[in-house]
Order: structure tokens, then C-alpha cells, then sequence
């Protein structure tokens, strides 16, 4: 095989096999090392977007009841639950990839591999304590059913979540290469992404539905394309029936151009690393 | 070269000086600076030359060593082939696996435990997971790392972090090896181990590149070797010429050092030295003599006042490393009585006994009674050495073989018949030998 380094850059399928398994190990170290002297371990995974669902649930619910959540249709500590496991995701695995690079400095500037490795792996062990993180909603849809708060009624639209998973995979990793390749010129990246964020998080209907009242301000959020993909998930889990396809057809198509985008920057960007970081 | 495995074609790369811009408010203010007044000249001109239209090639199973100054370009050469750095211009060709020890444990993870590591470095290196678990045995054998396996690697001491690192780095089977100055840690038993287990990579056929200081390590390991000095190629061949060169260049890097040093001395000295001057009864003011043979040494100095009681010291050393050879006359009992003016004084060594090379040597002179520093000059004297290429090491002692218990008889070749005689002989009965 003759492999001309002057062109590393190059992506090839067999680059790819060769550090499939990299990949892997780098996701398990991510994990081990999250989990490693703690108490509670991959628990956190859960704990997490829970005590975030309880804190909003007092919050909305209790302390200061917001009327906009007042038209939510289902037990608000579902609707909250079910926005929190996928932001939770996505949020966690944009963090981790915009200090991906910058935090593997050792590796970026004495070993070569593909530098995507890294992001990669931050959005595959965040898709880890996602699963974890999942199994606690069908608790809570078996709860709400005994208790009569929401009658669940299996549908085959469930099979329609890993969708979803794969359109949210494509966005956060897209998104996260670009933000980690911009961390690693500039630092103030990482504050801004922190921010951003928080920010994105009050209007991706992940806690607080999105206003439809046809005012500009909830025509710009209905941009927004995490709006259709999170509503996707409570429609296929919730609601039982395929979320709209306009919708879901458009966030989808964000979704691969951010991906396509943010992987050829990636690429283009990532012989100067070594030198930049 | 047929079966070259590794190719660099006029290779060039700069690396700008200076942080670039770390944050955005830099950017802004480098952006606002440009709109206001013109771009400095001198920030655009801070670019250092790492590698210069570098051209070397390496064939399959051969191992090369990479020798050069602080600063030749040397771990940069090694990081573009390992894909880590891109080349400016120039093109790089590699066939085949590559495994680079640039750093130690560079992936290491120090919430991990050694056993975890050993996969995650593994998998860094390009080695699968089966894979490890069938070497880790021999991993952590030749680590010497047995208890501590399921310990943090955090809570390890430096040395047996880098054990662990160059253990796993050498189980790896690569085609190429690239190892950049990683032997210099670890004791004397373990470093002994690396060579030997380089030593055996080489011969079952990887490809070996290595970047050191240590030239007796990578004399013992590297038969061809090539010289970087600010990032060009300066020597490609043997790798004893090749130390020979590096310590021509690196002694001109001293010696106009320790110029700078003697240039800021403002101190009257009663001793003027006038040189240090090396005879081999052929020829006046040698530079080159043959290991073993008798020379003489002689010192020519200019003295203000009469010292009673002079002591002379001649030191020699190899490169900037300790004394090889330290005479005094002090310590020998020798009286000098010198009065002021030109002096000379000489001394015979019936011999060096050192192995081929370049040496420098110093004066220094006391006197004796106040026991006063009247001179203490730099190494800039040198005397080059010529073993005839027979020995390694640090010596080259007078020995001769004989078998004792054997049928077989020993002959020496008569001087001049080398090997290129021999194949000459032999191209008769085998067609395709290669011709040197």
C-alpha cells in the first residue's frame, strides 16, 4: 500500500476501518474516566437529567406557574423528561466536543490518527448515558400509566425513535466539530459555546414549549431545527403517532448540512492542529 | 533503492515564532491594528526554517538514526512522517504501518489503571484489542510492572511511567519505528533492555528511525545515520562519520559560546595563553593522529610576572560531556619554574587509547604557592583521532585473537583487502550480487 503523507488529510475508507477501533477505546475512556472515583458512577447519567426534570417540575409547576406551560397536555414531568434526556445528550456532547481537542493536546500533537476521533467519541459516550438515561422514561411512562395520569397506548411509531437518534447524532456532531475546531484557534469558543447553549435550551422546547402564537419572534424559533427534532421524540413516545413530516424533513436536512459542513471544515482544518493548538 | 520504505522528497516546513492569536480579543486587536496602520514588517518575518529541502530515504528493515543539534529540525522531520505536521512542500512517501514514539505514554490517562492504559495506548498506536491482550504479558514483563498493573497510572513515578510507555511502543510490530528521544529515561538496566530490544525489532525486519543525543546508543543500534544542523541535511552516511560531523558541528555551536563567555571577561590576567599545539613527530601542529600512537602536546603561553611554582593541566574531552583525560603536573610532581615572558612547555602521551573521533581540549594553570586560577580556557582545542574504524565504544584498547580449542586457524585479511575484494571474488559464482 502506498499512502503519500503529504496528503494525510485524505479521507479514506480504509483510514477509517484502521481506527474504527480507536474510536471505541477513546468512547470507553471518555466513560471510564467520567465515571471513575465516584460513588454513583454511570447512575449520574440518570441522575442528572432527572434532578434537572425535578427542579423545572417545582419550578413551573410549583413556584412560579408559567401559563405557557400550563398548555402542555401531559404530565409536565414528562413533557420535562422527555426533553431532558436528548438535550442532555446533545448539550453534554457539544461541551465535550468543543474541549475535545484542546484537552487531548498530548495526543493531537504526538500521535496522528484522524482527528474527528475525538468529537466522535465525546457524542458516543454522551450516546451511552443516553440509553442509560432512557430506561428511566419507561419507568415513568409505566408510573404515569398505573397512576391514570396518561394512558400509553404501544404504537409502532417507537420504532421511529432511532431515527431521530441518528437525524440528533448528525446535528451534534456537525455542530461539535466546528465548535471544537474553532476552541483549538480560539479559546473564547468554549465560554461562548457554554452560554449558547443555556441559551439554546429555553427555546429548543426542551422544558418550555415554543410560542405558536404566529408572531415573528415564534417564527425565527421555529427555525430553530432541535424544535422538530425534540417534539419527535415526545410524538413517537408520547403521543404515539409519526411527528409531521415537513417538520421532521427540514430538521433533518439542517441536520446533514451541518454534519457534511462541519466534517469538511474538520478535514480542511485539521493537518494544522498540531501546530495551531 | 528497490525496497524503500520510507521516502522524504525535498521536504520544507516553517513554523511562524510568536502565540499567533490565542483568543478573539487578540484577533480583533491584530485586525484593528492592520486597518489602522500598515502590517509590521517584522511580525510577518518571525518565521523559522524547521526543515530545509530535506531529502533522505530509508529501506525496508534498515534503522537510521537522526542526529543534530538542539533546534536541527530533527522531531520535526519525524512528525511529518508520522503524519502529525504537514509539510510546507516536498512530498513524503511511506509504505506501509507506521508506529511513532514521539513521547512516552503521550496517551497515557492518569485516572486509568496501568492494564487500562496499556489497551488505550495500545489502541493509540494501532493496535487492536486482541492484539493487546495477546502481548500484555509480555508488555508488562518487559516493564517490570507485575504488581503495579492495577494501580492508577497517576500514582506511578515517572520512571515507571515511562517504562510502561516505551514497553507498549515496542510491542507494537510496526514496519516503521519512529522513536524521538524517549531513551533517556529509566536506569541504565532498563535503557540496556530498549537497545536490545530495538536491536531485535531491527533484525526481524521493522524499519527503525531514531532521533537521540545519546550517539553511542544509536551507534550500537543504527549502521547508517544522517546529520540535521537548522534544518539541513549536512551528512547521510555511516553512522560513525556521521557522529563525527555532528560533533564538528556541535563543537562550533560551543565554541562560539564559550567565545561569547571569555569576550565578556574583563579581569587582567598575569597568563596569556597562546595555544595548545599537538606534534606527531611527521608533522608539525597535528590535527589528525592515529588511536594509539605517541603524541606531544604543547603549550605556548605569554606569562606577566615569574611564577615560582607553576601547575599545568591539559584536559580532553569527547564532546561537552565529562573529562576523558585529565593530566596535571601538580599531581604528576612536576615543578615549573617560570619566569615572565614567552613560555613553552611540553608534554608527551604515549598514546590515546580512544576510539575514533574528534576531541577538544583545554588548559588550565595554576599557581601553586597563592594557588591562584591564572588560566582556564574553553575547549577549543581539537585533535581528531583515527581508530581506522575498528573500534566502538569509549576505547580502543592494543588486543590481538587467538583460538584455543578449535581446528579452525584465524587469518587477517592483509590491509586493504576489504569486503569489496571479496564480493569482487565472488560475482563470478553468483550473478546478481549487488555491486557496491
Amino acid at each position: 500500500m502506498r499512502a503519500q503523507l503529504a496528503n494525510h488529510a485524505d479521507s479514506s475508507i480504509f483510514e477509517w476501518l484502521r481506527y474504527r477501533h480507536l474510536l471505541w477505546v477513546l468512547t470507553w475512556r471518555d466513560i471510564r474516566v467520567r465515571y471513575k472515583q465516584s460513588l454513583l458512577g454511570i447512575g449520574w447519567a440518570i441522575l442528572l437529567p432527572f434532578s434537572m426534570m425535578l427542579v423545572f417540575t417545582f419550578v413551573f409547576t410549583r413556584a412560579v406557574p408559567a401559563s405557557s406551560i400550563m398548555a402542555v397536555d401531559m404530565p409536565y414531568a414528562l413533557f420535562a423528561y422527555t426533553g431532558l434526556v436528548p438535550w442532555t445528550f446533545f448539550s453534554m456532547s457539544l461541551i465535550g466536543c468543543v474541549n475535545s481537542l484542546v484537552a487531548n493536546r498530548n495526543l493531537v500533537t504526538k500521535v496522528y490518527f484522524p482527528r474527528e476521533v475525538f468529537p466522535l467519541s465525546c457524542v458516543a459516550s454522551g450516546l451511552v448515558d443516553y440509553c442509560v438515561a432512557m430506561t428511566v422514561l419507561v419507568a415513568m411512562m409505566v408510573y404515569f400509566h398505573l397512576t391514570g395520569d396518561w394512558v400509553f397506548v404501544l404504537h409502532p411509531s417507537v420504532l421511529f425513535v432511532p431515527v431521530i437518534v441518528i437525524v440528533q447524532v448528525l446535528m451534534t456532531i456537525g455542530l461539535g466539530m466546528i465548535l471544537a475546531m474553532a476552541n483549538l484557534f480560539y479559546r473564547d469558543v468554549r465560554q461562548i459555546a457554554g452560554i449558547g447553549v443555556q441559551l439554546l435550551m429555553f427555546v429548543s422546547a426542551v422544558v418550555v414549549p415554543v410560542p405558536k402564537d404566529g408572531s415573528t419572534l415564534s417564527l425565527i424559533l421555529s427555525l430553530n431545527p432541535l424544535v422538530p427534532i425534540i417534539g419527535a421524540y415526545r410524538d413517537c413516545l408520547i403521543y404515539g403517532h409519526l411527528p409531521s413530516l415537513g417538520g421532521f424533513v427540514y430538521a433533518s436536512a439542517a441536520a446533514l448540512l451541518v454534519f457534511v459542513f462541519g466534517w469538511l471544515c474538520f478535514r480542511r482544518a485539521s493537518y494544522r492542529f498540531a501546530e495551531c493548538i | 533503492m528497490a525496497d524503500e520504505i520510507v521516502r522524504f522528497n525535498r521536504v520544507s516546513k516553517r513554523f511562524r515564532l510568536g502565540a499567533g492569536h490565542d483568543s478573539i480579543r487578540d484577533l480583533l486587536a491584530a485586525g484593528m491594528r492592520k486597518l489602522v496602520s500598515r502590517p509590521a514588517n517584522g511580525r510577518r518575518k518571525s518565521v523559522v526554517r524547521a526543515l530545509t529541502d530535506v531529502d533522505f530515504s530509508v529501506a525496508r528493515g534498515e534503522a537510521l538514526g537522526i542526529i543534530g543539534p538542539n533546534g536541527a529540525g530533527k522531531s520535526t522531520a519525524l512528525k511529518i512522517l508520522a503524519g502529525i505536521v504537514q509539510p510546507d512542500s516536498g512530498e513524503v512517501i511511506l509504505r506501509g504501518r507506521l508506529a511513532a514514539l514521539i513521547e512516552v505514554g503521550a496517551g497515557f490517562h492518569g485516572d486509568l489503571t496501568g492494564r487500562e492504559n496499556i489497551y488505550l495506548n495500545g489502541a493509540i498506536l494501532g493496535m487492536h484489542r486482541a492484539e493487546v491482550s495477546r502481548k500484555l504479558d509480555d508488555i508488562v514483563a518487559f516493564a517490570g510492572l507485575e504488581r503495579f498493573l492495577d494501580t492508577p497510572v497517576k500514582r506511578y513515578s515517572s520512571g515507571m511511567y515511562a517504562r510502561l510507555g516505551f514497553s507498549i511502543a515496542a510491542h507494537v510490530d510496526p514496519d516503521v519505528l519512529l522513536v524521538d528521544e524517549v531513551l533517556s529515561v529509566g536506569d541504565a538496566v532498563f535503557r540496556l533492555r530498549c537497545m536490545d530490544r530495538m536491536n531485535e525489532l531491527v533484525c526481524n525486519g521493522t524499519t527503525l528511525i531514531l532521533v537521540t543525543h545519546n550517539l553511542d546508543q544509536m551507534q550500537s543500534v543504527c549502521r547508517r545515520a544522517i546529520v540535521l544542523d537548522r534544518g539541513r541535511k549536512v551528512f547521510d552516511g555511516s553512522s560513525q562519520d556521521a557522529v563525527t560531523q555532528y560533533m564538528q558541528a556541535i563543537s562550533q555551536t560551543y565554541m562560539s559560546h564559550r567565545g561569547d563567555l571569555s569576550g565578556r571577561e574583563d579581569v587582567p590576567r598575569d597568563v596569556e595563553l597562546m595555544g595548545l599545539t599537538f606534534h606527531d613527530g611527521t608533522s608539525d601542529g597535528v590535527v589528525w593522529t592515529r588511536s594509539g600512537k605517541t603524541i606531544s602536546a604543547k603549550v605556548r603561553f605569554s606569562l606577566k610576572r615569574p611564577v615560582h611554582k607553576l601547575v599545568v593541566e591539559l584536559n580532553m574531552r569527547a564532546t561537552v560531556s565529562e573529562n576523558l583525560v585529565s593530566i596535571n603536573s601538580g599531581r604528576d610532581g612536576v615543578m615549573i619554574h617560570a619566569g615572565s615572558g614567552v613560555q613553552e612547555v611540553r608534554l608527551m602521551i604515549s598514546g590515546l587509547p580512544v576510539r575514533g573521533g574528534q576531541y577538544f581540549w583545554n588548559v588550565r594553570m595554576w599557581d601553586g604557592d597563592s594557588g591562584e586560577m591564572l588560566c582556564d580556557s574553553p575547549f577549543r582545542y581539537p585533535l581528531c583521532i583515527d581508530d581506522g574504524g575498528h573500534a566502538t565504544g569509549i576505547l580502543c584498547i592494543d588486543h590481538e585473537w587467538s583460538i584455543i580449542r578449535s581446528k579452525s586457524t584465524i587469518s587477517i585479511p592483509k590491509p586493504g583487502v576489504s569486503c569489496d575484494g571479496d564480493s569482487e571474488i565472488r560475482k563470478g559464482e553468483h550473478e546478481n550480487l549487488p555491486v557496491r
